[in-house]
């Protein structure tokens, strides 16, 4: 991407309200999530402690979204269950982008049979609904967060094979890959060098998107209890734990559940705006 | 679906419901449980397998009341002639089926059981030689050896309809017995009991009917109908309480959901205990804690009064009474001249000096509580609390049940610490104690403190062979006096379950002394439900 | 052969492929992953020797090809193996808990269609103006919303504080449950005419089937709304307003019908989303449904069920996608001879 390209997608970005928002809103919960230890209000409690004097209060000063049921302050917990959730979609993208991208692209770009071959894998893999493949594949690891992120990476990767097979095929055409084709480049220079840069933009945004989508498919394992176990902050089984104290001590799973609402949300946003943004520049 | 519509629904749904209620006039009992309930009465040994058993099927002897550890019930009388035991059965005992019960019956049961090798079938296996049937009203076990804790065990021998059975039996892998009606007894009953299975899915719930045939005949003020739910959220179990939807609760709330219970009006808390004890079992096999001294030395650093205050339910009720070893006060064995224990940070310094483990960081120890009851964490987190000043480096972490069973199996896998409620199967101390801390047995969630104690061996070997009674009791008293030497766990309380119930109906055996059984999980007797009259 | 059979045909036979491939996937994960099945499935009180007997038994000590064969040459015979978590052939719990199942995602699935569709209808005639944004803004927030969340939420306010529906379950406390012929509770108390069980078993349905609708509505919404927005600037609908017609016309005859087939295709994806997030939903309300006990099942790793509850539902999967092919297929003349997929 040229950096002309990079400004024109920003100022068609900063023309899209909701993609702004979406920005800011991205900015804010990451900046929270990285200087928790900072801001929150007792970062002690993200951890393994208990204050029985405290314990399940309402919302009120000095605890602003009520205490759990061993007296933690839900905000400080929200706040680190944040940090756990980012670093999960940063991980579980971090392994799938590459595969998948790598798989696609070979697909894409080979012959038939190759092509046929790994299409049919994905196929596979796309055909068990994703959230029933994760929890399966938890169903025989022990529940931590670590083989949470493994388990929604099985499930990831073939969207982005999807995807940059069909961005590959598209390419492959193109005037400037049977140039470099004439010319005699190898498949891995064609691959990286001419067809990858133009399907980045795409993977991009995608990703943009996926942050919340792995953040939301995390807690749903977790609502589970097939993800990060306690005492560590996470989002997911902070609801489920809240929602057996329903309606007494409603802070304990509404917030959570808003928690999630609003970063899902944020990333949706602009994921969404980049994508135009990205449409209206071409 | 619009406010209004639903609104109209109401209404119908009202009218229906008042309808429904002057149509009949029977009456139903509604509490839930965790899931799955199993029916199958040589399957099931939780809390709800236990009750359904005990409710749809008899024994020839059920638990006692008013200190005796077991009362006739089948069986009118029994011989013991050294390992033979010769019961005479009751001449009147109808089975749902309508056949009437045989020494056959009882003979085939115990069969069916040790084949299965499943729920109880342990508290028996090696221990019988033989189970014969001389006559219609006539069986003879006998033993491979002296077994003391016999008696006890037929408590959990539920007899069941062989004809019925072999009737519906599927192919399986005994080529004559079939499947021994598994498949038609997982929904299915083939009892004796007061009440007879309608219908039943595990996931979901159990529908119950009373028995008009029961042998002991059923008061008129039993319900009609009972109706048993599964793995409800203790959000939904509080409401349904609160809209008069559900008689009674089980005992897995949370201790805040219970309370907002307790504070109402037109409820009562009901109770079962008598043989269970929150453990807080220590893995004597791995350091720090194979050293007995940094054992004894968290057994008087924790904090037994905070503990309690934890579960307190009102200031009256609490989830446990205080404990003074594995024993439960009133349970055969138990020694009332102990004290009981209490938290003593003098004897805690003393221990901890003589341990050989010197710094904080060779006494890292970690604990792990069980996700699936959420308020062990607030004991984890109590002992972090109370370890850490006095020189322990704790790490607290939840775990689910079915991995913690895995990870017990070996002695280095297994948490330092961890805790596990666990109850007697049968009135005899022999069903909670031998499996937990014999070394003869393999390892599992019982034994997690994989304790060697050749003394404790001694005891409790002599424990199941002797058959005199007051012999016996001085050999558990001896042995819970060893065990709180070398300090296998520590004995956080003794547990004690409590139930919410409406006021719509009362039930002695679980909140009057006098009336209670000598085993938990027997009091659960629907037929003694007293439902408000009508 | 007619085409729309070859379609049929050839879609047929990549399923049950892919259906192969996903009980090779399964079954590879099973075994590859360390711990021992029959020790799992004997439960902690097993001794070495019976452990030693149910790994023979279940040919757990053949090489991995073997195992493979013997496992699917029972499922040939029905056979899914029998569940430790409730002691009965997996076969068994899932007959009896796929109806709910089933009730459950079909009234999501026509929930998902009726508010879904018109919404979609409303945001693109009305496009860049309030109703559109608003459907939008909805659409975004039901899509970035957990199908767990959504059902707590909608619980806390319709249930716990509104007392508009039922908390949880499938029936109230004081019904009994009609004959079961089909196991579906809904058509058994039609057929057993009695009104008032399935009055109740319809209001039961209403959160969780909302809760679970939720994802499909807002993205159902969203494409119906960019595919009619497309349609929109073709030249046809320059055409139809050049000739005066009404906007409601223009949109509910030219504009919808062309709109419809991505649509559809999009639907038949998002059973996949309804199909998984039953599982959250199911927990939330208590729904006695094979999600439900697929949850279970895997909570306590117990093997056959999670591979049979996997497997019965990646089939229903394909089901569900075989038909929507079809469907489209049948809707639009032009993509019936279409049989290659990328």
């Amino acid at each position: 991407m040229t950096p002309g390209r990079g400004a024109r997608v920003w100022r068609a970005l900063r023309r899209n309200p909701a993609g702004m928002i979406g920005l800011v809103l991205v900015a804010v919960i990451v900046l929270a999530a990285i200087f928790a230890d900072v801001i929150a209000p007792f970062p002690d409690h993200a951890g393994a402690v208990g204050d029985f004097a405290a314990m399940n209060a309402p919302p009120a000063a000095p605890y602003l979204l009520g205490t759990d049921t061993i007296g933690r302050d839900m905000l400080t917990r929200i706040l680190f269950a944040y940090r756990l959730s980012l670093e999960m979609a940063v991980v579980v993208l971090a392994i799938t982008v590459p595969i998948g991208v790598g798989i696609g692209l070979l697909a894409g770009y080979l012959g038939p049979v190759t092509s046929y071959a790994l299409m049919r894998l994905t196929d596979v893999f796309l055909s068990i609904p994703p959230l029933v493949l994760a929890m399966s594949i938890m169903g025989f690891l022990e529940p931590s967060a670590l083989h949470g992120m493994m388990a929604v990476s099985a499930m990831w990767w073939p969207w982005y094979a999807r995807l940059s097979y069909n961005l590959a095929r598209a390419e492959k055409q193109e005037g400037y890959v049977l140039a470099a084709e004439t010319v005699g480049a190898g498949v891995p220079h064609i691959l990286l060098r001419e067809i990858l840069p133009n399907c980045i933009p795409a993977i991009f945004t995608k990703m943009t998107i996926d942050v919340g989508f792995v953040i939301l498919i995390a807690a749903s394992l977790s609502f589970l209890g097939l993800g990060a176990q306690a005492p560590t902050p996470d989002l997911g089984s902070m609801v489920a734990d809240g929602a057996k104290y329903m309606p007494d001590s409603w802070w304990l799973t509404l917030f959570p559940a808003l928690a999630i609402l609003l970063i899902v949300a944020a990333f949706n946003l602009l994921g969404d705006g980049l994508r135009e943004a990205l449409d209206a520049e071409r | 679906m619009t406010a209004s519509h639903s609104r109209l629904f109401g209404v119908l749904l009202g009218a229906a419901l008042a309808f429904s209620a002057t149509a009949h006039a029977e009456t139903i009992f509604r509490m839930d449980d965790s899931a799955p309930g199993e029916a199958d009465p040589d399957k099931g040994i939780d809390y709800v397998g236990s009750v359904l058993a005990f409710n749809i099927y008899d024994a020839l002897l059920i638990p006692g009341q008013h200190g005796a550890p077991v009362q006739p019930h089948i069986a009118t009388a029994w011989k013991i002639d050294g390992d033979t035991y010769t019961f005479t059965l009751r001449p009147d005992v109808k089975f749902h089926s309508g056949n009437m019960l045989t020494a056959d019956d009882v003979v085939f049961s115990f069969k069916r059981m040790m084949a299965l090798g499943k729920g109880n079938s342990s508290l028996f296996a090696g221990r019988v030689a033989e189970v014969t049937a001389p006559d219609a009203r006539t069986v003879v076990f006998k033993l491979s050896g002296t077994y003391a804790p016999f008696l006890g065990a037929l408590v959990r021998l539920p007899i069941l309809d062989a004809k019925t059975v072999m009737a519906h039996k599927a192919a399986g892998s005994d080529p004559q017995m079939g499947d021994y009606g598994q498949a038609y007894l997982s929904a299915h009953d083939a009892g004796t009991g007061a009440y007879s299975i309608v219908s039943h899915v595990p996931e979901s719930e159990t529908n119950l009917v009373k028995f008009d045939g029961y042998f002991l005949g059923v008061a008129k003020s039993a319900p009609d109908k009972v109706r048993l739910r599964y793995g409800l959220q203790a959000s939904t179990v509080r409401e349904l309480m609160a809209s008069g939807q559900q008689d009674m609760t089980s005992q897995w709330l949370p201790p805040e959901v219970m309370r907002v219970l307790a504070a109402r009006k037109d409820v009562h808390l009901l109770n079962d205990y008598g043989s269970g004890i929150f453990f807080l079992h220590m893995n004597t096999q791995k350091p720090p804690l194979d050293d007995v001294n940094c054992r004894l030395a968290l057994t008087y650093a924790f904090d037994y009064a905070t503990a309690l205050k934890m579960v307190k339910i009102t200031d009256t009720v609490f989830t446990g009474f205080p404990a003074n070893g594995p024993i439960s006060h009133g349970a055969f064995g138990y020694d009332p001249s102990l004290p009981n224990y209490a938290r003593d940070m003098t004897k805690a310094k003393d221990y901890l000096a003589k341990c050989k483990y010197t710094s904080p960081d060779q006494r890292a120890i970690d604990i792990a509580w069980i996700t699936e009851v959420p308020s062990e964490e607030r004991v984890a987190l109590l002992m972090k609390a109370d370890f850490d000043p006095l020189g322990f480096k704790t790490t607290i972490k939840g775990m689910p049940w079915t991995l913690y069973t895995q990870q017990v199996t070996n002695p280095a896998s297994t948490p330092a610490l961890s805790e596990v409620y666990i109850d007697a199967a049968t009135p005899d101390p022999d069903s909670l104690l031998y499996n937990m801390y014999s070394s003869k047995v393999a390892a599992t969630w019982e034994s997690a403190s994989h304790l060697k104690d050749d003394q404790v061996d001694a005891l409790l070997e002599q424990g199941r062979t002797e058959s005199d009674t007051a012999k016996r009791q001085d050999i558990y008293r001896k042995l819970v006096a060893r065990l709180r030497d070398v300090a296998p766990a520590i004995f956080a309380y003794e547990e004690n379950q409590v139930f919410a119930g409406l006021n719509t109906f009362q039930l002695p055996s679980l909140s009057d002394d006098n009336a209670r059984f000598s085993a938990e999980e027997y009091g659960l007797q629907f037929r003694l439900i007293e439902m408000a009259a009508h | 052969m007619p085409p729309l059979l070859r379609t049929l045909l050839s879609r047929l036979v990549a399923s049950v492929l892919v259906l192969a491939g996903v009980s090779v996937l399964m079954f590879l994960i099973a075994r590859v992953i360390p711990g021992d099945p029959a020790r799992i499935a004997l439960g902690p009180n097993a001794t070495p020797a019976q452990v030693d007997a149910l790994r023979h038994e279940r040919h757990l000590d053949a090489p991995l090809p073997v195992q493979y064969w013997e496992y699917v040459r029972e499922l040939g015979h029905g056979d899914f193996g029998t569940s430790l978590y409730s002691n009965r052939p997996v076969r068994t719990d899932l007959e009896q808990y796929l109806p709910a199942s089933l009730e459950l995602i079909a009234v999501a699935a026509l929930l998902m269609v009726l508010l879904g569709l018109p919404a979609g209808v409303l945001s693109a005639r009305f496009r860049g103006s309030a109703p559109d944004v608003a459907v939008r803004a909805a659409a975004l927030l039901a899509i970035a919303t957990p199908a767990f969340v959504w059902g707590v939420m909608l619980q806390l306010l319709f249930a716990y504080v509104l007392r508009l529906f039922p908390i949880e379950g499938q029936l109230g406390a004081n019904l009994t449950p009609p004959q079961a012929v089909t196991g579906f509770l809904v058509i058994d108390a039609t057929l057993a005419g009695d009104w008032r069980v399935l009055l109740d078993a319809l209001r039961h349905l209403v959160l969780p089937a909302l809760a679970l609708a939720m994802a499909g509505i807002g993205q159902t919404a969203r494409l119906t709304r960019a595919s009619m927005v497309e349609v929109y600037g073709t030249p046809f609908i320059e055409m139809a307003r050049a000739y005066g017609f009404q906007e409601r016309r223009i949109a509910n005859r030219y504009a919808f019908r062309p709109a419809l087939v991505p649509v559809l295709t999009v639907l038949g994806l998002d059973i996949a989303a309804l199909l998984g997030n039953a599982f959250l939903v199911e927990t939330v309300f208590g729904w006695p449904g094979v999600s439900r006990y697929g949850v279970e099942v895997i909570l306590h790793k117990d093997l056959d069920a999670i591979m049979g509850t996997v497997l019965v539902i990646s089939a229903g999967f394909l089901i569900a996608n075989l038909a929507v092919d079809l469907l489209v297929a049948w809707v639009n003349p032009r993509i019936r001879l279409a049989g290659e997929r990328a």
